[in-house]
C-alpha cells in the first residue's frame, strides 16, 4: 500500500462505497423493476417498488410465447442476428486480410476509401432512394446486406493480423498455397479471438437494430423485428395476433414489461464475453484509434 | 560523393517494380478485397450521389437523377425557414453537447473512484453493471423509462402520488419542459460505463513509479489523483471530444424515433427526426436530403474548430 491510512481517507472510501451502492441501484433497479413487475399479479402491483415480485403470475410469457406475430418476430431477430454477423465477418475478415498485406497494389487508397466511409454518410433520403432502386425494400437482405462490410470491424481485424508474423503466410506460400487458403487455414484460426469479438459486436447491433425495419419495412409485416414489434407495443400500434383477440385494446402493462424482458435476455448471454473482450482490450484499441 | 542506393533484395522479395506483374501476383489479394469493395461502393459510396436530389425537382418516376436541376432553391427555403427551424438546431446541439460533456465527465470521475476502491470485488461488479446498459436498444431503454416515468402507471409517478408528495404525476416522457433532462440523464445512464473503462485503460496505462516517487515526496492519496491521474487522462477526453464532435448535429434515429411524441416536439424534436419526418413521412426527398448536406457541412465545421480549440489547449492531445 503505498499511502498511510488516514482520517481524511477513510472518509473517502465510505463516500466512495456509498457512490458505488447508489450507482449499482441506478443501474440494476429500472431491470429488477421490469422483471418483477413482468411475472407479479397484476392487481398487486399499483404504487410499489417492486424490490421482488409481488405474487407470482407467468401469463404474460406464456401468452406472449404462443402468440404467432411474436414468434415470427422472434425469428426474424434471431435470422438477422446470425446471418448479418457472419456475413460481415465472412466479406470483412478477407478484406481485412488483404489489407494486412504490407505490399499490397494501391494499399493506401483503398486504405484510404475505407476509412473514408466512417467520416462521409450520404444520409437517410439518399441511402433510401438508393435501397429501393437495388429493390431491397420490403426484403429482408435490407438487415445484413448493407452492414456487410464493417469499417470498425475491419479495422479491428486488420489491426490484430499485423501483430501476427508474416512468416505465417510464407509457410503457406512455400507449400504452394495462394492467399485465399493461407487465409482461411491460418489466418483465420490464430484470429479466433478477434473474429469472435467483433461476431459478438455485430450480433447485439444486429439484435438491437429498429429503425432500419421503420424506415424500410413497414409494409412487410412478415419481416417485422422483435424490436419493432415492441416499439409499436409501446407507441400502442400493436400487432400482435393476442391482442387484437382480447377484450381491451391496449396492451396491459404486465405483458410490455414480459415483452421487455424477452427482447434482453438474449443480451445478457451475449454480454458477459463482449465484456470480456472489451476489457481485454481487442474491441478498445479501434476505439481509441 | 554520388550516393548509390542500393535496397537490400531481401527485405522486398515479391516487389517487382510493373504494375501489372504485381497485380498478377496479388490476384488472390485483390479478389479477397473485392467483396467487401463493392459492398462499401454500393452502400457508401454511390448513395452519396443522391446529394444530388437536393439540387433537383425529384420525382420518383423518373429516377434519382431525372429531376429538373433547380439550384440552390431548396436550400433557400431552408435560409427563410430558418426562424421555424432553429428549434431543431438548438434542441440537436444542446442536447448532443451537454449529454456528450456529462458523460465524459462522469465516466473520467467513475474511472477514478473505481481505480480508488480498495475492495477489488466492488469496482468489478460496479463495473459490469455500469457497461450494460450501453448495449440496450433504445426500444428496451424506452419501454424501461415508460414503465418507470409514465404519468398513470409509472412507478416514480404512483409512488409519489400515494405518498401524497403530488397530486398528479408528472409527465415526464410528454412533457417538453423535461425533455433535455431526460434526454441527457440518459445518455450519460446508458454511456457512462462505456466511457469509463476507455479512461479505466488509459489510467492502468499511467507508469506507476509517478506513483511512487510522488509518495515519497508525501503526496496523499487526493494529490496524486489530481497530479498525476488527472493529467494523465486529460488527453484522452481530449481526443474523444474532438472525435465526437464532428457528429454533434447528428443523433441516433432510433432513440429520437421512440423518445419523441406529439406534445414534446418543441424541445425534444431534433435534425435527424426532422429529417425522417420530412422525407419518409411528408415525402419531400429533396428538402429533406438539402437538410442532410447542410447537417454535414455542419458537423465538418464543427468538428475543425473543436480540433483548433483542443490542439490550442493541449498540442498533444490533437489528432
Amino acid at each position: 500500500m503505498l499511502y498511510k491510512r488516514s482520517v481524511g481517507g477513510v472518509i473517502f472510501d465510505v463516500f466512495n462505497m456509498i457512490l458505488m451502492a447508489l450507482l449499482f441501484i441506478i443501474m440494476v433497479y429500472p431491470f429488477l423493476y421490469v422483471l418483477n413487475y413482468s411475472i407479479s399479479v397484476s392487481s398487486r402491483t399499483v404504487g410499489t417498488l417492486l424490490l421482488w415480485p409481488h405474487g407470482l403470475d407467468f401469463r404474460n410469457y406464456t401468452k406472449l410465447l404462443s402468440d404467432p406475430a411474436l414468434l415470427r418476430a422472434l425469428f426474424v431477430s434471431v435470422a438477422r442476428s446470425l446471418i448479418g454477423p457472419f456475413l460481415e465477418l465472412f466479406v470483412t475478415g478477407m478484406a481485412a486480410y488483404a489489407l494486412a498485406t504490407p505490399n499490397l497494389v494501391g494499399g493506401k487508397i483503398f486504405r484510404t476509401i475505407f476509412i473514408l466511409t466512417m467520416y462521409l454518410s450520404a444520409g437517410l433520403i439518399p441511402t433510401y432512394v438508393f435501397m429501393r432502386m437495388y429493390g431491397l425494400i420490403n426484403t429482408f437482405w435490407i438487415y445484413v446486406l448493407p452492414s456487410a462490410c464493417g469499417v470498425f470491424e475491419l479495422i479491428l481485424i486488420r489491426t490484430y493480423m499485423e501483430s501476427i508474423p508474416y512468416a505465417m503466410r510464407e509457410a503457406v506460400y512455400m507449400d504452394g498455397g495462394n492467399d485465399f487458403q493461407a487465409y482461411w487455414n491460418v489466418l483465420f484460426p490464430i484470429c479466433l479471438p478477434v473474429n469472435a469479438a467483433v461476431l459478438l459486436f455485430d450480433i447485439l447491433g444486429q439484435w438491437n437494430a429498429y429503425s432500419d425495419t421503420q424506415i424500410y419495412n413497414t409494409m412487410a409485416k412478415k419481416l417485422y423485428t422483435l424490436q419493432y414489434v415492441l416499439a409499436n407495443i409501446m407507441t400502442s400500434q400493436t400487432s400482435l395476433e393476442t391482442l387484437k383477440n382480447s377484450s381491451s385494446a391496449t396492451t396491459s402493462q404486465g405483458m410490455k414489461m414480459a415483452m421487455t424482458v424477452i427482447t434482453v435476455v438474449p443480451i445478457l448471454f451475449v454480454y458477459p464475453s463482449m465484456q470480456k473482450y472489451f476489457v481485454s482490450g481487442i474491441m478498445l484499441g479501434s476505439v481509441k484509434e | 560523393m554520388k550516393r548509390v542506393k542500393k535496397i537490400d533484395p531481401a527485405l522486398q522479395p515479391d516487389h517487382p517494380r510493373k504494375l501489372s506483374v504485381r497485380i498478377r501476383q496479388q490476384k488472390w489479394l485483390l479478389l479477397m478485397l473485392l467483396p467487401a469493395l463493392v459492398n462499401i461502393l454500393l452502400f457508401n459510396y454511390l448513395p452519396l450521389s443522391g446529394w444530388y436530389l437536393a439540387f433537383s425537382n425529384y420525382k420518383p418516376s423518373k429516377g434519382i437523377f431525372g429531376g429538373k436541376f433547380v439550384g440552390l432553391k431548396y436550400f433557400k427555403q431552408i435560409f427563410h425557414e430558418m426562424p421555424d427551424l432553429a428549434y431543431l438546431f438548438e434542441n440537436t446541439l444542446v442536447m448532443n453537447s451537454v449529454s456528450l460533456i456529462l458523460t465524459l465527465v462522469s465516466a473520467m470521475v467513475l474511472a477514478i473512484l473505481l481505480k480508488e476502491i480498495r475492495w477489488k470485488p466492488v469496482a468489478k461488479v460496479v463495473q459490469s453493471v455500469t457497461f450494460f446498459p450501453y448495449f440496450i436498444s433504445w426500444v428496451i431503454t424506452y419501454s424501461i423509462m415508460w414503465s418507470l416515468l409514465s404519468t398513470k402507471s409509472g412507478a416514480l409517478n404512483q409512488i409519489l402520488v400515494k405518498a401524497g408528495i403530488l397530486d398528479t404525476g408528472l409527465n415526464l416522457l410528454g412533457d417538453p419542459k423535461y425533455s433535455w433532462m431526460l434526454i441527457i440523464l440518459l445518455d450519460a445512464w446508458k454511456s457512462v460505463g462505456y466511457n469509463a473503462i476507455i479512461f479505466l485503460s488509459a489510467i492502468s496505462g499511467i507508469p506507476l513509479d509517478q506513483y511512487e516517487s510522488a509518495a515519497l515526496d508525501g503526496a496523499n492519496r487526493f494529490q496524486s489523483v489530481w497530479y498525476i491521474t488527472l493529467p494523465n487522462i486529460l488527453p484522452t477526453a481530449s481526443v474523444l471530444l474532438v472525435m465526437n464532435a464532428g457528429w454533434l448535429f447528428n443523433s441516433s434515429l432510433d432513440q429520437y424515433l421512440m423518445f419523441t411524441n406529439a406534445t414534446n416536439r418543441p424541445k425534444m424534436e431534433v435534425l435527424e427526426y426532422y429529417i425522417y419526418r420530412s422525407g419518409i413521412g411528408k415525402l419531400n426527398y429533396s428538402y429533406a436530403t438539402a437538410i442532410t448536406i447542410l447537417q454535414a457541412l455542419l458537423g465538418i465545421t464543427m468538428m475543425l474548430i473543436v480540433n483548433q480549440i483542443a490542439k490550442k489547449l493541449n498540442q498533444a492531445a490533437a489528432i
